[in-house]
């Protein structure tokens, strides 16, 4: 257990990086928040997609078409049945009145053509529309592959092909994002770990002076893996203030844009302080060894 | 000049597993990555002796020293430091025996940014000591060293010798069993060279095992005590010596004093030169 003293010097090593090697200290978390920032650009990205998939699969729905021989009874049959379906949620009767006027009223000024048809040519229909669970491709096909075999649908109309479209895309955006921010990781895991190895270069007379008179590799490591991950939160404080500030200027242009929550924000903070701590950790694993070299 | 009085806590071990031996090397041979730095060194140190350790440069002086810390480890035989064998140690148990090991060097290997007082400090700061205790113990150290009152200078501000002699209080702080002093007299002149090895030998008198290594052919000359001679790797002579010395003589007159079987001719000129040179 360490003592109030040690507590102290710790401390005071730990940032003696942003004493001794100014710029060096400086240039390293100006390009670990340069590299964090684009993976917090890609992540952000995603997460506008996410919401705009969610969305767009929250409008998914079927238009259930039925034949105009069918008597009302029959008709209202059909509701219970589409509810018993699992996924459905909530079924909406349209009867073709109901239609026609509707049609009219998009038609507007050319409304009037309509009084050319001898009959009304909109069939009655049902409209359902799917539980949160069920909004996905493999559910809403399904449910449409079962309600197509009835005898009293004449047609299912389902506009999930832009929801599909969107979905591959988000996906692909997913996957590109995934190996950019591993390739990022690595390359700030590098730049940390390079740091630290200037610092651990720099500091070899104070370790080499703990080493010989006793002090344990954790004693030493100890305000390096500090250092590193000191580093690692400003770097990232930093991104994600500059993406802050860049989302809030974006946010007048483009309505309905989504910022990382309070949670979220400091998660990746959390999550770049852990990689000044694996980038210190990589650097000492090679530099600190039990011997002093002396 | 270094001659003096045999160790009164120091009997001779019989052998490397003797139990009174505080350091034992048995049939030693270490090895850096292409090159033999020891080969079958036999020897065992007792509790509170001092021992001269000598040899040219690149003989092994420096790798005897390295063992004894654990700073490497045989490649053959054993080293047995404290009742430690260095083959079968935890490596995680190093850094504890070292607390009972002080090490000085040629160079002094000080803090340049810190005071005397902090140099002293750091090396009880680190192994845990409160911080009340620490001061009293630098307070201790540096009054033995005659530095008390420079305490608050930093080691450019002090001569080569005064380095040394805070290297040494570092050194001594933690009341260790052993200390291992790696040419600690290399870069001063002999009236401070004769100075330094007062206080090691001041060190030994309290008890500590001392070994120290030289190429100065004066200072082995009139070394009174154990000589350790290492040539090629190898340890080629162990010679424990009896010649009393006048310790209150300066370290030139000493020189000139030493009985003829302790001097070589050409001894009257202070010439720092290796051993086998």
């Amino acid at each position: 257990m360490l003592n109030r003293a040690q507590w102290s010097y710790l401390a005071s090593e730990s940032f003696a990086g942003f004493r001794r090697r100014k710029l060096t200290t400086g240039v390293t978390i100006l390009i670990m928040a340069s590299a964090l920032l684009v993976l917090a650009v890609l992540t952000l990205v995603t997460l506008n997609l996410g919401t705009l998939l969610e969305t767009a699969r929250g409008g998914l729905d079927l238009r259930l078409y039925l034949r105009d021989d069918l008597s009302t009874e029959r008709l209202a049959e059909l509701r219970p049945r589409l509810l018993t379906i699992p996924g459905v949620d909530q079924v909406t009767w349209t009867d073709s009145e109901a239609a026609l006027a509707e049609f009219r009223r998009q038609l507007g000024d050319d409304a009037p053509l309509l009084e050319l048809l001898d009959r009304n040519p909109l069939p009655s229909s049902y409209h359902v529309t799917f539980t949160a669970g069920a909004r996905n491709p493999e559910a809403v096909r399904a449910i449409r592959e079962e309600v197509i075999r009835w005898e009293e649908v004449t047609e299912v109309l389902l506009n999930q092909e832009w929801v599909d479209a969107l979905e591959r895309w988000t996906f692909r955006f997913q996957m590109a994002s995934l190996v950019v921010g591993l390739l990022v990781f690595l390359a700030a895991i590098f730049v940390i770990s390079n740091t630290v190895k200037l610092t651990i270069a720099s500091s070899s007379r104070i370790i080499q002076i703990q080493k010989l008179v006793g002090a344990t590799n954790a004693f030493i490591r100890t305000p390096f893996l500090c250092e590193g991950m000191v580093q690692g939160f400003l770097a990232g404080v930093l991104a994600m203030g500059l993406l802050a500030v860049a989302s809030r200027i974006l946010s007048h242009n483009l309505d309905g844009l989504v910022f990382f929550s309070a949670a979220q924000s400091f998660g990746f903070v959390v999550f770049c302080v852990m990689l000044g701590l694996a980038g210190s950790w990589a650097a000492m694993r090679k530099y600190l060894t039990m011997r002093s070299d002396i | 000049m270094t001659s003096r009085r045999p160790s009164p806590a120091a009997p001779e071990t019989s052998g490397p597993l003797d139990p009174r031996a505080i350091i034992s090397f048995h049939h030693v041979d270490l090895q850096y990555d292409d090159q033999k730095a020891l080969s079958n060194v036999t020897f065992t140190v007792a509790n509170g002796e001092f021992v001269c350790l000598t040899g040219p440069s690149g003989a092994g002086k420096s790798s005897i020293l390295r063992l004894i810390a654990m700073d490497a480890f045989p490649t053959k035989g054993q080293v047995i430091v404290r009742g430690m064998p260095a083959t079968r140690m935890n490596r995680g148990r190093v850094p504890q025996l070292r607390r009972e090991i002080g090490y000085v060097f040629q160079d002094f290997r000080l803090l340049e940014d810190r005071s005397v007082e902090d140099n002293v400090a750091f090396a009880q700061l680190v192994v845990g000591q409160p911080h009340k205790l620490i001061v009293k113990n630098v307070m201790r150290v540096l009054t033995q060293v005659g530095l008390y009152d420079k305490r608050h200078r930093l080691p450019r501000q002090l001569s080569g010798g005064e380095q040394q002699r805070v290297a040494i209080a570092r050194a001594m702080v933690n009341s260790p069993k052993i200390l291992l002093a790696d040419e600690p007299t290399g870069n001063l002149d002999p009236v401070t060279a004769q100075e330094i090895i007062d206080l090691l030998f001041r060190v030994n008198d309290a008890g500590t095992c001392v070994m120290f290594s030289t190429h100065d052919h004066e200072i082995v000359k009139t070394f009174g005590q154990r000589v350790l001679v290492v040539d090629g790797g190898t340890l080629i002579s162990d010679e424990r010596r009896r010649v009393p010395v006048d310790r209150s003589a300066s370290l030139v007159d000493n020189m000139y004093r030493a009985p003829e079987g302790a001097r070589s001719p050409g001894a009257r000129t202070v010439r720092k030169e290796p051993v086998h040179a």
